[in-house]
């Protein structure tokens, strides 16, 4: 990097450097002189040029939050930072710089254009957020393995791609190459490559893409599929009965009881098991399909609810749309009367008229509104109750699911301490035929032993089940609540926000008529 | 038929004899008839006339000695086919068959009118009326269906009163004769529609009855036009949407419910009132309208066309009025009575009494109660079992004791006499006689014309009139055919002088309607246009004479509205008169419809510029949780502050209500790039504004020059106007037959005549060969030669002609008039014309004559006749 501007300084990018720029590239002539005399924000500026300024760092940008352009090209920059507040950037340049990897462009999702000409880049790289780049430069640096290449596969809008002045573009095969694994690449160091190049390219390395093609299919579909799996659990979660469709429950009683474990080794309780298991998956899974089913009712219940108020809220707009417009039609033609009017005490009769007008309007607006805040605080009233019972049903319903689930626990176990006690008095009496495993020995040595045991993995049991149920009351609890709290608070707002601006618009109208009766007196 | 046959049996003994001496009668006389029945006839009719209510009680044959609606010597029967001429034996049994019938008929029921069997036909032959009846499928896809076949035959006949409205015509002409003197009585009419409906599939009888004085006379003018008549507007009903669940209640009602119903009552009594008044109004207009009561209503004899259901998907019966085409219901009271109908396989005398019009009518053919039928063993079975069992109660009918002779049972109806109905397309084309047809109807007049008759495209013209006596004309409408600048229709409104053009797609300039009360400009128009046709999406302009209003649709700007006011025109004291001087636009109004790319603060919803004012206004679109839109206001004034500097933007410029105050819209930097947009913006308004008056008066002119010159369009399908093709196709015929003459002059023989000289069949020798060559060459040398004297000579003669003229005139130019003169001129010019081409044909020739020696020559060569010639020199 042997420039010129090399004996100068490095400089910081500070306030007044800023200001400089912002000022020169602003607008010009009449324009000009209006921003000069009011300043220009920085988040207003949209475009920044940078240029032959020897900044060593990028700092100082934050405030520049709707910049949509960045030149910061020609200096000696040597890290990319500071650019984490530029979101709306799409277009930056950091050609002629220092820099030695990519990085730091990860909140830039709207990044159309990028310049990394004449940097000293050795591997393409954390470009991943960048979806919509379009053209990348990067010639003049020092890539030099051709698998970068595959890396930008993934940018579906890239066209223009500059890769001249690396070691890679030395490679014969360089061309060819880059046309087979981008094709949709338009432009290759500032050429158009023509389709029969494209063709040529693709038969020479068809194999090899296949392949590729072929393991990014496979990729796709695991991913769509987890995406797939993913929305369903979601879907589940929503009615609160995720997990529920199977034996999962009863796995995860399972899980942690080592007694439990270590017991279904005893003759017959593998069997007792197994149609232990049957019952409870079987009850699990009515647990869930109920829960789906409510949820299905609970959602719909919602629909009609915000479609109906929805519906109330647009009648009540369009009422209000109409009073307004009327009140303006009569509003312009009173006050075009009044400028006419000569005489002065009928110039006062005439705003007094006016400004009755308008409080005649606020009424009005204030009233509708009014009425519709009584009509729709009955619809919420009814909608709350509603889905308040619909949720305690499902609580109801799906705690004497569990019930059945307890009571299946409670006859399992017994059956458990039965055989159990029944072992410990074969072994006692030492004619157990079968052999045991150690483990499980050890527990028959004698009855508060075996009697724990059993118990122990019992009550885990029932405290699993009991944490499902706890588990799934809670959450749609809180859910209820959060809705409930949500339309009322929507509903709050929705109202402010309308007295607010019906506030406003009078007080406009009010000052406009205060404002002409100044004007007509000074007149 | 069997009970008819039964009560028929007791006096059939008495009958037979009676019968069987009748038939003899009338197989004698038959050579005799036409005379016997002249005689009769004039005396009976003069006896029918005098007592109408006394019917006769003798047998009758129908023939009326009235004169026929036209001449027998006006029509050319020697190109008739014999079936015309003459009878079939088959035709002659039936004949007889037909007598018989008649003749119990009149016994049985002595006091109804005779049947309407047999009349004469053009050639004065009897012929039975099925076999009148030709049933012929159309060949134009139109004529496929009841109501167009039925407006096509009213449009195209001529219609003739019958000779004597009381009694049926004497004589009922083929279909052959009436298609091509276009003309023919309602018997005429109906025999071919009803022949054209069988054709087509439907199940259509010809009718022989008594209607109405208007019907009999085809008389319109007491009936509303269909055309006038405006369609019922359906009334849609509004489906209740149930309540949803969570719908808002209505706000209470604090009315007083008492009062309400107080105005209700009100309300309802002078809408009662009102209907009142209505309604005496409407009945003396009734009143005016009702027609003279007429002395021989219920005897006019008429004959229509009956459509039974079932057949081509025909819901139930109706009639059709061959005359008018218009279909009826048989309720209709114009329809006063059914004699008997017939189609092309048998015949029916209605048996039911007709004292209430045709309404209570069963038209059951089955049913031998009600329709006695003449042949046995045709079809129609309709007959439902339920009605055969009151059998009780014909006895004490008096009209069903006919009886039926045995012979008549297997007899079927033979074919058709006439020839197949043929309508050319010319004639087809042409429908009404002539191609112009006028019909009046209550308050209208209607005229129809074929198309490309009337060179402006005119098709048909409805007049319409504010009075019965149709003087005073309220409107006219013009439907217009192939008119190049796709004129549709005119409608001119005579009171309020208002002119519609609505034109079909395909306008050079996408007009769709227009409408004005004069062609000046800047006056009050609509012009409506078929926006998908135009760039710019313009759907309607409204002209008045200061204002113009543009609605558009489908604009990438969202445009859908602009309205400008003009001022008055300022008078111009310089002399550029040819200059336009455009009105000054005082304001224009713009509206857009909601772009939805745009926040709905930042979308303009309506901006106007007052450019007297120099003041604009903007209005934007509400967003859609508000009730309030944003407004702003600029001042365009440019000012100077006290220093003498210019003010460019003050905050006073603009005066702006935000419905959500935001920050950058506040700066004055954002407000000058506005008004500065904004100003841009006036400028291209202004523009397109004048854009469009200049395109209103390209409009005026197109029309203008339109109208003057009005051309129509041929479709290339049409090979008999289109001229263009018509000139190519005959370019091909002559070039076809040039090439025919080329082809027959190479085949010519140069060789013939001297071959003659030669024995024929012989071989040439080598000597006879080159002579027979040698011979040829010559002739055609001299016949050269002397074509080139011959054009010689004729120059020279054109040459000293014209130097003898030039002599004469140098010697008499003194004395020559101009027009002398002038003739001199033009005989120089034309004898200078001839001697060029005098000489270019010479020049020509002899350049071309060696060439064309040498190719003889070679020709002669190649002859294998002259084989000789090649030997030697092979």
């Amino acid at each position: 990097m042997n420039r010129l501007c090399d004996s100068m300084e490095p400089r910081v990018m500070d306030d007044d450097m800023l200001k400089l720029a912002v000022g020169e590239q602003g607008p010009q002539e009449e324009a000009g002189q209006l921003a000069k005399q009011e300043g220009i924000l920085f988040k207003d500026v949209l475009s920044l040029q940078l240029d032959f300024q020897n900044i060593l760092r990028i700092d100082n940008l934050w405030q520049f939050e709707n910049l949509r352009k960045l030149q910061l090209d020609n200096n000696i920059i040597e890290k990319i930072e500071g650019l984490e507040n530029l979101t709306h950037l799409v277009w930056l340049d950091l050609s002629f710089n220092n820099i030695e990897t990519i990085e730091g462009l990860d909140t830039l999702v709207n990044l159309e254009d990028l310049s990394l000409f004449n940097n000293r880049i050795s591997k393409i790289d954390s470009l991943d957020a960048l979806v919509k780049l379009q053209v990348l430069s990067l010639g003049n640096n020092q890539i030099d393995n051709m698998m970068n290449i595959i890396y930008l596969r993934r940018f579906k809008c890239l066209r223009t791609l500059s890769l001249s002045g690396n070691p890679i573009s030395e490679a014969e095969d360089y061309k060819m190459f880059i046309c087979a694994y981008l094709p949709d690449l338009v432009y290759l160091d500032f050429r158009r490559i023509d389709d029969h190049t494209k063709e040529l390219a693709e038969a020479k390395h068809q194999y090899s893409i296949d392949e590729l093609k072929h393991q990014e299919n496979l990729m796709q579909v695991r991913l769509e599929d987890e995406q797939a799996r993913q929305e369903e659990l979601e879907k589940h979660k929503t009615a609160f009965v995720e997990h529920l469709n199977g034996s999962f429950l009863f796995d995860s009683m399972y899980a942690e009881d080592s007694e439990g474990n270590k017991l279904s080794y005893l003759p017959g309780v593998s069997e007792l098991l197994e149609a232990y298991k049957d019952k409870f998956v079987i009850i699990c899974v009515n647990i869930f399909e109920y829960g789906l089913k409510q949820q299905e009712k609970r959602k719909i219940e919602l629909d009609t609810f915000s479609e109906c108020v929805h519906e109330a809220i647009q009648e009540n707009q369009e009422q209000g749309k109409r009073k307004i417009a009327q009140f303006e039609e009569k509003h312009l033609s009173s006050l075009s009367a009044i400028r006419e009017e000569s005489e002065l005490p009928n110039v006062e009769k005439k705003i007094l008229e006016c400004s009755a007008d308008i409080s005649e309007l606020f009424n009005e607006l204030m009233m509708l509104e009014m009425q519709l805040v009584e009509q729709l605080e009955e619809t919420i009233n009814m909608f709350e109750r509603n889905i308040v019972d619909m949720v305690g049903l499902f609580i109801e319903n799906v705690q004497s699911l569990m019930a059945q689930c307890r009571d299946l626990e409670n006859h399992h176990h017994e059956k458990l301490l039965e055989i159990s006690l029944s072992t410990l008095e074969k072994i006692v009496m030492g004619d157990l035929d079968e052999d045991l495993p150690d483990d499980l020995r050890a527990l028959f040595v004698n009855k508060d032993t075996i009697v724990n045991a059993v118990g122990a993995s019992h009550d885990i049991h029932l405290l699993k089940i009991d944490n499902r149920e706890g588990e799934l009351v809670t959450r749609i609890n809180s859910w209820c609540t959060r809705l409930v709290d949500k339309i009322h608070k929507d509903e709050i707002m929705r109202n402010r926000k309308r007295v607010k601006e019906i506030n406003q618009y009078i007080d406009h109208m009010q000052s406009e008529l205060d404002n002409l009766e100044y004007g007509d007196i000074l007149d | 038929m069997e009970v008819l046959r039964e009560k028929v049996e007791e006096e059939e003994e008495a009958e037979r004899e009676e019968a069987a001496e009748r038939a003899e009668w009338a197989r004698t006389e038959k050579m005799m008839r036409p005379v016997e029945v002249r005689k009769e006839e004039t005396t009976l009719t003069q006896e029918m006339l005098r007592d109408l209510e006394k019917k006769l009680s003798e047998i009758q044959i129908p023939i009326s000695a009235e004169l026929p609606a036209f001449t027998e010597d006006t029509i050319d029967i020697s190109k008739l086919p014999v079936s015309y001429k003459t009878n079939t034996p088959k035709e002659e049994h039936l004949l007889q068959v037909a007598d018989n019938f008649s003749r119990q008929y009149s016994h049985l029921c002595p006091d109804r009118v005779p049947l309407f069997l047999h009349p004469l036909n053009e050639c004065e032959v009897p012929k039975f009326v099925s076999t009148t009846l030709r049933p012929t499928l159309m060949p134009y896809p139109e004529l496929y269906n009841w109501d167009s076949c039925a407006q096509f035959v009213s449009d195209f006949l001529t219609m003739v009163p019958l000779p004597d409205p009381l009694k049926p015509p004497s004589h009922l002409y083929s279909s052959t004769t009436v298609l091509k003197y276009q003309k023919g009585n309602c018997f005429d009419f109906s025999t071919l529609l009803c022949s054209m409906l069988i054709g087509s599939g439907y199940d259509a009888y010809c009718v022989n009855g008594y209607g109405s004085l208007d019907l009999c006379h085809m008389d319109l003018t007491r009936e509303v036009c269909p055309l006038t008549v405006k369609p019922k507007e359906t009334i849609k009903r509004e489906e209740k949407v149930l309540p949803k669940k969570y719908t808002i209640r209505p706000p209470r009602d604090l009315c007083s419910r008492f009062e309400q119903e107080q105005e209700v009552k009100k309300q309802q009594e002078i809408r009662a009132q009102e209907k009142q008044q209505l309604r005496e109004e409407e009945e003396r207009l009734m009143e005016a309208e009702k027609a003279k009561p007429d002395a021989l209503h219920g005897l006019r004899v008429h004959s229509w066309v009956l459509v039974l259901s079932g057949k081509r998907e025909v819901p139930e019966n109706f009639f059709i009025d061959a005359f008018t085409g218009h279909s009826y219901s048989t309720q209709d009271e114009r329809f006063l009575g059914i004699e008997s109908l017939w189609n092309h396989k048998n015949y029916w005398i209605n048996m039911q009494d007709c004292w209430n019009c045709c309404k209570d009518l069963i038209f059951d053919l089955g049913d031998p109660v009600r329709w006695e039928y003449m042949l046995l063993g045709t079809d129609k079975s309709q007959l439902s079992l339920t009605e055969e069992d009151d059998s009780g109660i014909n006895d004490e009918d008096d009209v069903e004791n006919l009886g039926k002779e045995d012979e008549d049972k297997s007899f079927d109806m033979p074919h058709s006499w006439v020839e197949q109905i043929e309508i050319s397309p010319e004639a087809f084309e042409t429908r009404c006689p002539n191609g112009k047809k006028v019909i009046q109807y209550k308050r209208a007049k209607l005229e129809k014309w074929a198309p490309y008759l009337n060179s402006n495209g005119l098709v048909s013209r409805l007049t319409t009139y504010e009075d019965l006596e149709c003087t005073n004309i309220l409107e006219i409408k013009e439907w217009y055919q192939n008119r190049e600048d796709m004129l549709e229709l005119k409608h001119i409104n005579k009171t309020t002088d208002l002119k519609t053009d609505y034109f079909k797609p395909g306008h050079p300039q996408a007009l769709r309607v227009h409408s004005y009360k004069s062609m000046q400009p800047e006056m009050d128009r609509v012009i409506e246009f078929y926006e998908t046709a135009r760039v710019d999406g313009l759907i309607k302009r409204e002209e008045t004479a200061r204002t113009m209003t543009e609605y558009y649709r489908g604009r990438p700007d969202f445009l859908s509205y602009r309205h400008a006011n003009f001022g008055p025109r300022v008078k111009k004291l310089t002399l550029s008169s040819a200059e336009s001087n455009p009105r000054p636009i005082v304001k224009i109004t713009e509206r857009f419809f909601r772009n939805p790319a745009k926040p709905a603060e930042e979308d303009v919803a309506e901006r106007v510029f007052l450019l007297a004012e120099e003041r604009i206004q903007l209005r934007y679109h509400c967003r859609d949780d508000h009730i309030t839109a944003s407004k702003r206001e600029f001042l365009r004034r440019t000012e100077v502050d006290s220093k003498g500097n210019k003010i460019i933007m003050t905050p006073d410029m603009c005066i702006s209500f935000e419905v959500e105050p935001m920050e950058h819209t506040k700066k004055l930097l954002y407000q000058y790039e506005a008004m500065m947009h904004l100003k841009r913006e006036e400028k291209l308004s202004r523009h397109q504004v004048w854009e469009s008056e200049l395109e209103v008066l390209e409009i005026l002119k197109l029309r203008e020059e339109e109208e003057a010159v009005h051309t129509l369009t041929i479709s290339i399908y049409d090979t008999k106007r289109n001229e263009k093709s018509k000139e190519y196709r005959e370019a091909m015929e002559r070039v076809m037959h040039e090439e025919h003459l080329r082809q027959v002059e190479t085949q010519l023989d140069y060789l013939a005549p001297f071959l003659a000289q030669l024995p024929p069949g012989e071989k040439l020798t080598r000597w006879q060969a080159v002579r027979l060559k040698d011979e040829c060459l010559s002739d055609f040398k001299q016949r050269l030669i002397n074509k080139a004297n011959l054009i010689q000579a004729r120059f020279e003669k054109e040459t000293q002609e014209l130097q003898k003229k030039q002599q004469w005139y140098q010697e008499n130019q003194v004395t020559l008039t101009p027009e002398d003169e002038d003739l001199y001129l033009s005989y120089c010019s034309q004898a200078m014309f001839r001697i060029r081409i005098l000489e270019q044909r010479l020049n020509r020739h002899k350049e071309l004559a060696p060439l064309k020696y040498l190719a003889l020559e070679e020709k002669l060569y190649k002859d294998p006749r002259l084989g000789e010639l090649q030997k030697i020199f092979a």
